[in-house]
């Protein structure tokens, strides 16, 4: 399966989720998706395009644009394409459905994704932070406008 | 985990501090009599914010972050560090470098491989294993050591290059260091085939089949262990790997014992990789002619565009997605280890074993908390 | 945190008790016992004793910790100065604080040396513990570690190799035969 077929098959099946998908080469893609459809998306790409290996979900935070994104990286065992799958969240709010139920190893980055960014999964099974201690949970330190970094405390610098 | 527990259940701590885990994490089991029957992994006791930092740090200054994500692989770290700039600056790494590279890359692995290797013994009580992988270490740590000048942190690799060349009869002693590590590779095998208390406590032990496997996010040794050849060294090739002989190296029982086994038949790949770039290496310049690279700037600026690029680490696929933005700090680094799913295995893995397995199976998976908290 | 501020409370209550009530004894506390004794050669002694056998703590916290780990095994070999790793902290008598101490581990830390009994000693170990290294600015790290706990031995590196660690205990050897030592009194 190459890179060019899946992108036609994906856009068959979801002509209105999938947009703006790119073909950097071979073996990588990209795409943005609607938020609502993340989870059928998902599904479609691990039952029928054999992308079952998800390599890591994340955030960025983009403050001029008043975004967050969240980018699905997906990987599969069976052939070399590796997609990568963006889907664009307001910065006041963000919302999105979990894909712990497609892949189950989503559960702790989308944990930590919470934690640093403030993305709200809705429907996760466990929703709570993974690395930073409770008491900072609200500060989401990996955003751009976090106050908190540097930290000027240390004294015995050399 | 549901913390409720009923009147025969109790729940059992597990770290942070406990002296069978390589690094702080938490292992909250619940347990009935002396079976376990739920359980949760509390992680961040060593978050130190590796993404934040990156994003204020120039990408000359990231190399030695990067070093410090997990200490047992930071050529592998680098690697996929430096291969994320290279790709979105379009640098074409010259031959020799890239051969240099590989060689040190395989080298670290076989340390690290030692190192978690022994220390799973150590957790199963059989020190003395601990104290032949670690003698065994040290030779080729001395090799690491000949040609980066450091141990751990190694800040060897350049964009487009590497910092040094291969001092002068770095070929002798890789020989002289090999002949040894063969016989002593042997010899562990032997010894973990031929101990029944080992044999007791690992064949048959938390075991892992392909299926499974997949759908959890595994890579590395413990799903070749279960029969599937996923190496990204063979998947996607990077640097010269295309042009080495090298077979990935899979077992199929998925079980503790298949795990060791893997690890064991990687190192003598690795010796085998060298040797066969040590004698294949072209002569040629370290860095790319006609560029800056490898002279002194300070200010690298990088054409924005975004990455993902991964690389085989000794416990799995390493991958790093990267958005930069046009200037002289990367805007957005992701740091994606192998351990990072291989740990939240855990729980489903313990699901109805005893408590004296606990130590066996979270040993086997090779983690490196460091990795995982970032 | 609360943990340790409720076993502290809990200590002091033991304390509060006392024998006051029963008639013909007398309060006393082993600190006199222990001041008397360091006027005397007997501390000498002792001094001896401890710096000879300092069992330290295998509490592999970051890079360092893997220096940590190699300095106690076969090559470099530490048990012919005594120096021997410990698992338990009831066993150990030095604490190596080997990498970052996180806002989060910062109690179980605490907790750990709680646990060891006295006379006990802290070595920080490399760059990490002293200063914050690498991570000095970073929002999840503790830096200052020497506000929290009395170090006596400082080893800068990043990593330290692991012959810096054996010397960082040879210099605590000489401080406790010096008696300049923090944590005998601890």
């Amino acid at each position: 399966m190459d890179a060019n077929s899946i992108i036609t098959s994906l856009k068959g099946k979801f002509p209105d989720d999938i947009c703006d998908d790119i073909m950097e080469s071979d073996i990588r893609i990209g795409a943005k998706v609607k938020p609502e459809n993340v989870v059928e998306v998902c599904r479609y790409l691990k039952e029928d395009l054999s992308f079952g290996h998800l390599c890591c979900e994340f955030g960025v935070d983009y403050p001029d644009r008043n975004e967050i994104e969240v980018i699905y990286v997906i990987g599969s065992y069976e052939h070399p394409v590796v997609l990568t799958m963006k889907a664009i969240l307001p910065r006041d709010n963000p919302e999105i459905e979990s894909v712990v139920p497609v892949y189950w190893n989503a559960n702790w980055y989308e944990r930590e994704t919470y934690e640093l960014f403030g993305v709200k999964y809705l429907n996760h099974p466990d929703l709570k932070p993974l690395v930073l201690p409770k008491e900072m949970l609200g500060e989401w330190p990996l955003r751009k406008d976090y106050k908190g970094f540097p930290n000027k405390t240390a004294r015995n610098l050399v | 985990m549901d913390e409720t527990v009923e009147p025969s259940e109790m729940i059992v701590h597990l770290g942070p501090q406990h002296p069978m885990m390589p690094g702080p994490f938490r292992l909250n089991a619940k347990l009935r009599g002396e079976t376990i029957v739920d359980s949760e992994v509390e992680m961040g006791w060593i978050h130190k914010g590796i993404e934040k930092i990156l994003e204020n740090k120039t990408y000359l200054q990231g190399i030695t972050i990067v070093d410090r994500i997990c200490y047992l692989a930071a050529m592998t770290n680098e690697e996929a560090y430096v291969g994320c700039v290279e790709k979105l600056a379009g640098i074409e790494v010259p031959e020799r470098s890239q051969y240099i590279r590989v060689i040190m890359e395989e080298l670290s692995r076989i340390q690290s491989h030692l190192l978690g290797m022994g220390e799973y013994a150590s957790f199963l009580g059989f020190v003395s294993m601990f104290m032949y992988t670690i003698r065994d270490r040290e030779d080729v740590m001395s090799l690491i050591d000949s040609v980066t000048g450091a141990r751990v942190t190694h800040s060897f690799l350049r964009y487009g290059g590497v910092k040094d060349d291969l001092p002068d009869g770095f070929k002798d002693d890789v020989k002289y260091v090999f002949g040894n590590l063969r016989k002593a590779v042997d010899q562990y095998e032997e010894l973990y085939r031929t101990d029944d208390i080992y044999r007791a406590r690992t064949v048959g032990i938390g075991v892992l089949t392909a299926d499974v496997a997949k759908d959890l996010g595994v890579s590395g040794p413990p799903l070749r262990a279960t029969g599937v050849a996923f190496d990204i060294r063979k998947d996607e090739p990077y640097l010269v790997y295309d042009d080495l002989d090298f077979k990935v190296c899979t077992q199929t029982d998925g079980d503790v014992y298949a795990r060791i086994q893997v690890r064991l038949d990687e190192m003598r790949e690795s010796m085998h990789i060298i040797e066969q770039c040590l004698d294949q290496i072209p002569s040629g310049p370290l860095f790319p002619e006609d560029t800056p690279y490898g002279k002194r700037s300070p200010v690298m600026r990088i054409p924005a565009g975004e990455v993902f690029h991964r690389v085989e680490d000794p416990r799995g696929e390493m991958g790093f997605y990267m958005v930069s933005d046009g200037s002289d700090k990367p805007y957005r680094v992701k740091i994606r280890g192998p351990v990072y799913p291989t740990l939240q295995t855990l729980p489903p893995l313990l699901k109805g074993v005893t408590v004296a397995d606990i130590v066996s199976i979270a040993g086997s998976m090779d983690t490196c908390t460091s990795e995982v908290d970032r | 945190m609360d943990e340790i501020e409720q076993t502290n409370a809990e200590q002091d209550a033991v304390l509060d008790v006392g024998y006051t009530d029963v008639p013909g004894t007398m309060l006393t506390d082993s600190n006199a016992i222990a001041d008397f004794l360091k006027k005397t050669k007997v501390q000498d002694v002792l001094n001896w004793g401890r710096k000879n056998s300092l069992w330290f703590m295998v509490n592999a916290m970051g890079c360092c910790g893997v220096e940590l780990l190699a300095t106690g095994m076969a090559h470099y070999d530490t048990d012919r100065f005594g120096i021997i790793p410990r698992n338990s902290p009831r066993h150990a008598d030095v604490l190596i604080i080997s990498g970052y101490v996180t806002k989060k581990y910062l109690p179980a830390l605490k907790r750990v040396w709680d646990q060891m009994p006295a006379p006990k000693w802290v070595i920080c170990f490399g760059d990490c513990a002293i200063s914050g290294g690498p991570f000095y600015e970073s929002y999840s790290t503790h830096q200052n570690v020497d506000d929290i706990f009395p170090v006596d031995v400082f080893v800068p590196g990043c990593p330290p190799r692991c012959e810096a660690l054996i010397q960082g205990f040879v210099e605590l050897q000489k401080k406790i035969d010096a008696k300049k030592d923090k944590g005998t009194d601890y």
